[in-house]
């Protein structure tokens, strides 16, 4: 309002802005000029030297390692929404405010709930002698090796992404003016015709930032791919914790993680593109 | 207009009631609606007009009764098995289709082809004068052709009944008025089958062939404006139209063996020939704001008259509105035009006496 | 009418949907329930038949002298995590509840953007800057690294519950003579209060799960979930459980705390 500078408003303004400046701006932007030092006898070196990009960039490994995590996170984008989806369109047209409440709740005990605790759970669930082979062996099936698996590590990714989707979803669900839905209906179109032609239009920005969550957090996710998918084939976060725990390396660390970060910027304008195409 | 009354009505509401939860909206209805009529559904909000629309429509499932358009039961067809377009109030337009696009929408889910149904669409775009927007965003059009908009995509079906749930409520009065006539035009030009639901007065009154008044649930009276606003059935119609005072009574004779209605304002005669008399019985007599007239002295020949105080004027274009106390504390309501009010000198408290011709009360039950 | 009308409803449909929601909530909790049922079981590889009931896991936690010193970081960084993330949280909050600038939007995106930067990014460059002024290997470390992803949570708590306020009740408080400074004391924390204590509880809370940032900058100073990841990496351990049960029963504790701070529906209005 009057007087935005004031030593009263800088009081709350200031303290956050310093803060994620000095301990998130800058170290984002410290790996640019990391990504160009160099490393002689394990020790770093400021410098200017192109070295670690052409390392990094002329492996195989590397590309390897960035065709699997692209298509295991789109994977695990497209998997996540196709399975939420009906769990969110239950939950937004289908339960009562009291039972929907509940539902929401719910919901979100998992994010207060650790990931490491879960995809252990997962591992025990699917090793060989594992829950899932015995109940597979009751019906004369297996046992089959599931862990270790790209698929492994999907469902590892759909655990850790699944309740933030179900929960953006329901929330861009639950927000459809009602009324387009029965003027669909008033117009001949069916029950299920009506959630391609309305309800997923209808919701389509929120649709597309909840695949793009589930995205982000399988792209950087190490966990699943090392404990569930046991490491191969390797993933970027994989190869940047590797490098990072393992000697001084951390320059190449810092080619892959802004590597990493160029193709989520890009992930994510063009996600947010597509949301809001074709409106105004 | 065109109602032929050997014709077989287009809509019947058999016995139809519908209960939410413990709340009735809809208590056991019986109504007809014929072919090419313009029929407004009209009370204050919660008479159950919107749902005995949206039942229509397949909105909403009756809980008792048979609704039948032209002669078969559709209590059991889903919404989208019916032909009942329907205007919203908050039009229901989809934000993430063009204009044309959402004209087109009933005819693809009926199959169409493609060049068909965007010619169809044009049609029809043109004849609401809208077809300049065509390629539109929804959020690009300002109020009243989004209402256009809405009536083309309903109309391009081009159905034997269209439902209208105040649509116009969200206009400026100006765009109200120049809808209204727009509407009218269409249903007469069209001869499709208009209900429409309103709490306006001067909506249904200026558009509607027929009138249904509700209130907490019931019809309270069916007619023609012109029948409804001369003869109110009941005080609740006379009460909701606003424009008539009433006095709640017993029907009794006077000295001479005339009928006449005792009420705490005073013995008033009755207009000739009413059919609801019987002694002793209940009734309201109902008198329309403009009939009255306001004297200084007691006007002492055969018409009706009351003492009154004054107790607040309110001006609005060339009419006056004059309102009054009587002694018993019921408050009368007179319309005049200024220049008859010039001799009386009003003021705030002043005495007068109110009068009507016998002639012009109306018998109302209770 | 919130929930579908009575017509156009199909009860096969809606069965099929509803049974589909109870599968999903399994898939949700299976892990979770399963982690907490092993922890009590003597089996070291968990399945079916279940082995006998057993607390030798918490035994074996509760004598490690790692896990508790992991605990007692992990407790420290959490309270101070929880208290500087939600003063800073609150700041910027109320700035973006009172103040038009330019460049706020910029403000708003550095406020609210860091808890979706993968962590691996985040924590190796936590690392190699920490590690430049010499503040890596530290509990400090964690707690710095913490405040960066914890404080947008609760900026997002506080200002919810701003947009609650109504935005004639500081100038209310000016016009009746307080000072700026009296009217955020008087009013405007008041009336936040709830959200300020539940904004603390949350933060906590996810300062006490996260592992991946913590494990690049935190060195010999373990946090109890950096922990957990070593006994991942390490043999399979059913000690895993026991901690994760007891990390989940004091999140769930902390967690109701807030909502029930939170949910109180006249929680300002008594005061």
């Amino acid at each position: 309002m009057r007087r935005p500078v004031s030593l009263y408003g800088l009081t709350f303004s200031l303290p956050l802005l310093i803060w994620q400046l000095l301990f998130f701006v800058f170290p984002l932007v410290f790996l640019i000029a990391l990504s160009f030092w160099t490393v002689r006898n394990f020790r770093m070196q400021a410098d200017f030297d192109t070295v670690n990009w052409t390392t990094m960039y002329g492996r195989a490994i590397f590309w390897q390692a960035y065709g699997t995590t692209l298509a295991l996170a789109a994977g695990a984008a497209v998997l996540t929404s196709l399975l939420a989806f009906p769990v969110a369109y239950a939950i937004a047209f289908k339960l009562s405010d009291r039972a929907r409440r509940w539902a929401i709740m719910l919901m979100v005990i998992p994010f207060f709930t650790s990931y490491l605790v879960r995809v252990y759970s997962w591992q025990v669930f699917l090793s060989d002698a594992g829950l899932i082979n015995v109940m597979l062996g009751w019906v004369g099936l297996g046992p089959y090796g599931l862990l270790n698996t790209p698929g492994a590590t999907l469902l590892g990714f759909v655990t850790l992404a699944f309740p933030l989707v179900v929960l953006l979803q329901l929330f861009s669900l639950i927000f459809i003016d009602r009324t387009l839905i029965e003027a669909a209906h008033n117009m001949r179109c069916g029950r299920l015709r009506t959630v391609f032609a309305v309800v997923i239009p209808s919701a389509r920005v929120g649709l597309v930032i909840a695949a793009l969550f589930a995205f982000i957090l399988s792209f950087g996710d190490f966990v699943s791919p090392i404990y569930l998918g046991g490491g191969d084939p390797t993933t970027l976060s994989i190869l940047i914790t590797d490098t990072t725990k393992s000697g001084q390396q951390w320059p190449r660390a810092a080619v892959i993680a802004l590597t990493m970060i160029v193709t989520l910027m890009v992930v994510a304008f063009l996600s947010i593109r597509f949301a809001y195409r074709g409106r105004k | 207009m065109t109602q032929d009354p050997t014709q077989d009505p287009l809509v019947t509401f058999d016995g139809v009631a519908k209960r939410f939860g413990s709340y009735t909206a809809v208590q056991k209805m019986d109504l007809q609606i014929h072919q090419g009529e313009f029929l407004a559904i009209m009370g204050s909000s919660g008479c159950g007009k919107t749902t005995t629309l949206r039942m229509l429509a397949g909105l909403e499932a009756p809980s008792e009764g048979v609704i039948r358009l032209s002669g078969k039961p559709i209590n059991d067809l889903p919404s989208w098995s019916r032909d009942t377009p329907m205007v919203w109030q908050s039009l229901a337009l989809f934000p993430f289709l063009s204009v044309i696009e959402n004209v087109e929408f009933a005819l693809k889910m009926r199959g169409m082809g493609r060049a068909e149904r965007r010619a169809r669409a044009e049609q029809w775009l043109d004849r609401m004068g809208i077809a300049e927007f065509a390629d539109r965003n929804i959020s690009q059009l300002s109020g009243g052709q989004r209402q256009r908009v809405a009536l083309a995509r309903s109309l391009v079906v081009e159905p034997q009944i269209l439902l209208l749930d105040e649509p116009l409520s969200a206009l400026d009065a100006a765009l109200k008025v120049r809808m209204q006539s727009v509407l009218k035009t269409l249903q007469r030009e069209t001869g499709i089958t208009f209900v429409y639901v309103t709490h306006s007065q001067s909506e249904a009154f200026s558009m509607a062939d027929r009138v249904v008044i509700m209130s907490r649930g019931k019809i309270e009276q069916i007619g023609t404006p012109q029948e409804i606003y001369r003869a109110p059935r009941t005080s609740f119609v006379a009460d909701f139209l606003g424009s008539s005072n009433i006095f709640p009574g017993q029907l009794t004779r006077d000295g001479q063996g005339q009928p006449i209605i005792a009420t705490p304002s005073g013995d008033f005669a009755l207009p000739a020939g009413n059919t609801l008399g019987i002694a002793g019985q209940s009734a309201s007599l109902t008198v329309l704001d403009t009939r009255m007239q306001i004297h200084l002295q007691p006007p002492g020949d055969a018409r009706n008259s009351v003492a009154a105080r004054m107790i607040g004027e309110e001006f609005v274009g060339a009419t006056a509105t004059i309102y009054f106390e009587t002694e018993d504390g019921r408050e009368i309501r007179v319309q005049k035009a200024h220049e008859d009010l010039a001799d009386l000198s009003l003021a705030i408290g002043k005495p007068f006496h109110l009068s009507w011709s016998p002639a012009d009360g109306h018998l109302v039950s209770e | 009418m919130n929930q579908e009308n009575e017509a156009n409803r199909n009860p096969f449909v809606n069965g099929a949907l509803k049974l589909y929601v109870l599968l999903a909530y399994l898939f949700v909790f299976a892990p979770i329930l399963a982690s907490f049922v092993f922890s009590f079981n003597s089996d070291r590889f968990p399945s079916i038949p279940l082995g006998d009931f057993s607390t030798e896991w918490y035994r074996a936690v509760a004598a490690d002298p790692l896990v508790w010193e992991g605990l007692r970081n992990t407790l420290l960084v959490g309270v101070v995590v929880g208290v500087i993330s939600t003063a800073l949280g609150f700041g910027a909050a109320y700035t973006d509840y009172r103040y038009h600038f330019m460049g706020k939007q910029v403000y708003l995106a550095l406020a609210l953007l860091p808890p979706t930067i993968p962590v691996v990014i985040m924590g190796l460059a936590m690392l190699a800057f920490l590690s430049r002024v010499n503040l890596s290997g530290d509990a400090l470390a964690v707690i710095i690294a913490h405040v960066v992803i914890c404080a947008p949570f609760a900026m997002a708590v506080i200002r919810l519950r701003l947009s609650q306020m109504d935005p004639s009740l500081e100038p209310a408080a000016w016009n009746l003579g307080a000072s700026e400074w009296a009217a955020m004391r008087h009013v405007v924390i008041p009336f936040c209060r709830p959200a300020i204590l539940g904004a603390l509880f949350v933060t906590m809370a996810v300062s006490f799960d996260e592992f991946a940032i913590a494990w690049f900058v935190s060195g010999l100073n373990e946090t109890l979930p950096v922990k957990v990841l070593g006994f991942l990496q390490g043999q399979v351990s059913p000690r895993i459980n026991a901690i994760g049960t007891f990390v989940f029963v004091t999140t769930m504790t902390l967690l109701i705390l807030a909502q029930l701070l939170l949910g109180r529906p006249d929680a300002t209005e008594k005061e």
